[in-house]
């Protein structure tokens, strides 16, 4: 029987954990200059499914230039899924051995934190990765609880931005995009024509991460960061305002294609392909090649989204620097590893402005290196270098998975009254609050801590 | 088996007549005696003293179990310690580094998990969809293996097909009915056109339904498999001496057909459900998390609460719950099919 299937899984894993020993390459730390002859460094990151051929270039590509800075091996290990990293990050810090290194995505970083399974970097380590101030200082805001305790080094952005169809806005006689989000639903439903299946806004609902940025930037927008100390506020009115606006597209303003109440975020992106939509919402440089090949090919620009909250005239707080979650990849050093010298003289290489650059060509992932950050010339990228700048960090807590997790359930039980054309008002009170004790029961957790 | 069953079976005379009500009292097992149904009704007094002092009931190779034993050992029995041992511990990501020294809560998480979780609405989700999926599939194999049961043109065709749900793995036929069930998707077309407006599939009150209809797709070939093993197992003697006595199509199935598949439709039931009730991917791959409130079943929520919250402690107490919740009338039904007796002389062959 295996009802007790995930704690027994988790237990197994623990079981085998410890019975492997030998992982992780031994010797001890050689203090000074970096000799790492003969040692081989570990390194977990995640798969990249669009360029799998040019990712193991890249692989063989930084490993020689490794090997002849320090002498020593780098073994990659790649991983396929969000749950995939969870489960080998699980398995090695409960165990104490595993990859040296580890890719994590920013808003998994303070889980990751918690678990204080990663170096928290001095400024001496901050050194051996090339000094502080050679990150763009925006990407180092989801790194650590504070300027002092940092565990994440930035490796990439990928903020979040629109893209928009010059002709269809042109045809509209829309000059610019949007900048608060009022504008934008104004815009999009004079680019909406059901009869052409043309929709203003093209958005999935039921994806897994967009519901709960959304809410997240209008809210913030608003004034309300959603994580006040220890007190969640789920249950602000600018909260449900944010709801009723996101749900409002769909609803009210019906600029949305009503079948995307089943969207993910990659339908979305098909629709505004085929040239079906004047917007796309929450979207990263790495839709590019997608949409290069595409109906819109040449035919699309992409601007930051609004950042003036719903009904408001101006941002109001650091609302403006809320264009979007700061949002990329992150490298943590594990705590057990033996060879951390090893492992920041990895970082450094990689964070260099040659090898961003190299990255960002090759992945189209923002650099997190300022200079090499700066250095982009593409107007194509330009609005995207911008809101890398106005990105800002979702709160730096070990509850807030369950806090996204929470936003998210909102809209996944709304999408039945979305579908039938209206959200009652009640019910959807109802679904935050609940939100809204879960995400608190899971802060006050994180504060016992 | 002990040699002396296949000797009955050598030796022992069958008398025909005897079969149906025999047939019902002792269930055939998965493994030969199947095929031997009805004749321990003689031959049960001969044996009885023959399994006390038989040589081969002394010499029994215990000692094979060793390597079965110790795997349980490993990978279940230690397992399910560890497991109950976490359900004490205030154990997440805070603690999850040093997690045999995690605060111990005692009953706390199990506490939680009964009062304070959605727990134990997912137990009713999860029973109440496996009983719905397995009431509906059985009738469904029986009918299927009946109709395949005597030769015709193209019957390897047939039961070569009506096995394809089942050789799919669960992940591709969750895939494959979320993409027909997408709002106005294939199914929703369809069912446009003749003027029904379904709503939502994937979303909503519904799902419950979808799940079942999936789980029905794709867990019906098990039932028809052990249904047609059940019906290979009557002997020709027998529909003969049916049609001798003058029994109806329906008269036959139901008083000498169906006694043969009371056994393999009770290890069917049992097997089928503790297979719904176990089914992750299903739900998980058809509706991903945060699942819908209507089918937030037991391994998405054990599943979430580990893996989404790094509860590990309150989910290995919501799993131990489960577990002894559907292990009570697990044994109930054990003892009542007389499945797990195999040792009880007389009580099953």
């Amino acid at each position: 029987m295996k009802f007790a299937s995930s704690a027994r899984l988790a237990a197994v894993m623990t079981a085998a954990a410890v019975a492997l020993t030998a992982c992780g390459g031994g010797g001890s730390d050689s203090g000074g200059a970096v000799d790492g002859k003969g040692k081989k460094l570990s390194v977990l990151v995640g798969v990249n499914a669009h360029y799998s051929a040019q990712q193991k270039e890249w692989f063989s590509d930084i490993g020689a230039k490794f090997k002849a800075q320090t002498g020593a091996d780098i073994e990659f290990e790649t991983f396929a899924s969000a749950n995939d990293e969870l489960t080998r990050i699980q398995t090695s810090v409960v165990s104490g051995q595993g990859p040296d290194v580890y890719s994590l995505g920013t808003t998994f970083t303070p889980t990751a934190y918690a678990t204080q399974a990663f170096v928290t970097l001095s400024d001496d380590d901050w050194k051996k990765v090339g000094g502080k101030d050679r990150f763009n200082p925006a990407a180092l805001g989801i790194s650590g609880p504070d300027a002092e305790h940092q565990a994440g080094i930035p490796f990439v952005s990928r903020p979040f931005v629109m893209a928009y169809n010059k002709e269809l806005l042109a045809a509209a006689g829309i000059e610019k995009p949007a900048t608060t989000w009022d504008e934008l639903a104004q815009q999009a439903k004079k680019l909406t024509n059901p009869a052409t299946g043309t929709y203003g806004l093209a958005t999935g609902y039921k994806d897994n991460f967009d519901p709960w940025k959304f809410i997240w930037a209008m809210s913030v927008q608003a004034g309300n960061p959603l994580v006040d100390g220890k007190t969640l506020k789920l249950d602000d009115p600018s909260v449900k305002k944010a709801y009723e606006t996101y749900f409002g597209w769909l609803t009210k303003d019906k600029v949305v294609d009503p079948s995307a109440v089943g969207w993910s975020n990659s339908n979305a992106v098909a629709a505004f392909a085929a040239g079906k939509s004047g917007y796309l919402m929450m979207t990263t440089s790495s839709s590019v090649p997608t949409l290069e090949k595409s109906a819109v090919a040449g035919k699309y620009a992409y601007a930051t989204m609004p950042t003036t909250a719903p009904g408001e005239a101006a941002p109001k707080g650091d609302g403006d620097k809320a264009a979007s979650i700061l949002s990329g990849d992150n490298v943590v050093v594990a705590d057990y590893s033996k060879q951390k010298d090893l492992a920041f003289a990895y970082i450094k290489l990689i964070t260099s402005k040659e090898e961003q650059l190299n990255y960002q060509k090759i992945f189209g992932d923002l650099p997190a290196n300022a200079e090499a950050l700066k250095s982009l010339t593409d107007p194509k990228l330009k609005p995207v270098v911008d809101a890398a700048g106005k990105s800002k960090a979702t709160p730096f807590t070990g509850a807030w998975g369950d806090i996204q997790l929470a936003l998210l359930n909102v809209t996944v039980q709304s999408v039945p009254d979305l579908s039938n054309g209206s959200v009652d008002e009640s019910g959807l009170l109802n679904r935050i609050e609940d939100a809204q004790t879960k995400g608190q029961a899971s802060l006050d957790r994180a504060a016992k801590s | 088996m002990t040699t002396d069953s296949f000797k009955d079976l050598r030796t022992a005379p069958r008398p025909p007549a005897a079969l149906p009500q025999t047939a019902g009292a002792d269930l055939p097992s998965g493994h030969g005696a199947g095929a031997t149904p009805g004749h321990d009704g003689p031959a049960r007094p001969q044996r009885k003293p023959a399994r006390r002092k038989g040589l081969s009931e002394r010499n029994r190779p215990l000692w094979m179990l060793i390597p079965g034993g110790l795997l349980m050992l490993v990978i279940i029995v230690v397992p399910l310690l560890l497991g109950i041992f976490m359900s004490a511990l205030s154990l997440d990501q805070y603690t999850l580094r040093k997690w045999v020294s995690a605060p111990f809560i005692g009953v706390e998480n199990f506490v939680e998990a009964l009062t304070a979780s959605p727990l134990l609405h997912s137990v009713w989700l999860s029973v109440s969809y496996s009983l719905i999926a397995m009431v509906v599939t059985l009738p469904l194999g029986i009918a299927a293996a009946v109709a395949t049961q005597n030769a015709f043109r193209g019957r390897a065709v047939v039961r070569s097909i009506f096995l394809v749900p089942y050789v799919l793995p669960s992940f591709v036929v969750a895939t494959v009915w979320r993409t027909m069930f997408q709002p106005d998707g294939v199914i929703d077309s369809a069912l446009g056109s003749v003027g029904i407006d379904a709503g939502l599939w994937l979303n909503g009150p519904q799902t419950f339904w979808t799940l079942v209809l999936v789980q029905i797709w794709a867990s019906w070939p098990f039932i028809y498999l052990l249904a047609l093993s059940g019906l290979q197992s009557v002997d020709h003697e027998v529909h003969e001496a049916s049609a001798l006595d003058g029994a109806l199509w329906w008269n036959k199935l139901r008083y000498v057909v169906f006694p043969y598949l009371k056994g393999p439709l009770a290890l069917a039931f049992l097997i089928g459900m503790l297979h719904h009730i176990n089914n992750f991917t299903l739900p998980f791959v058809l509706f991903g998390v945060p699942a819908p409130a209507d089918v937030e079943v037991l391994p998405i929520l054990t599943y979430v609460t580990s893996f989404q919250s790094f509860r590990f402690g309150l989910s290995a107490a919501m799993a131990f719950v489960s577990l002894v919740l559907i292990a009570i009338p697990l044994f109930i039904y054990l003892r009542a099919v007389k499945l797990d007796d195999a040792e009880t002389p007389g009580g099953k062959k």
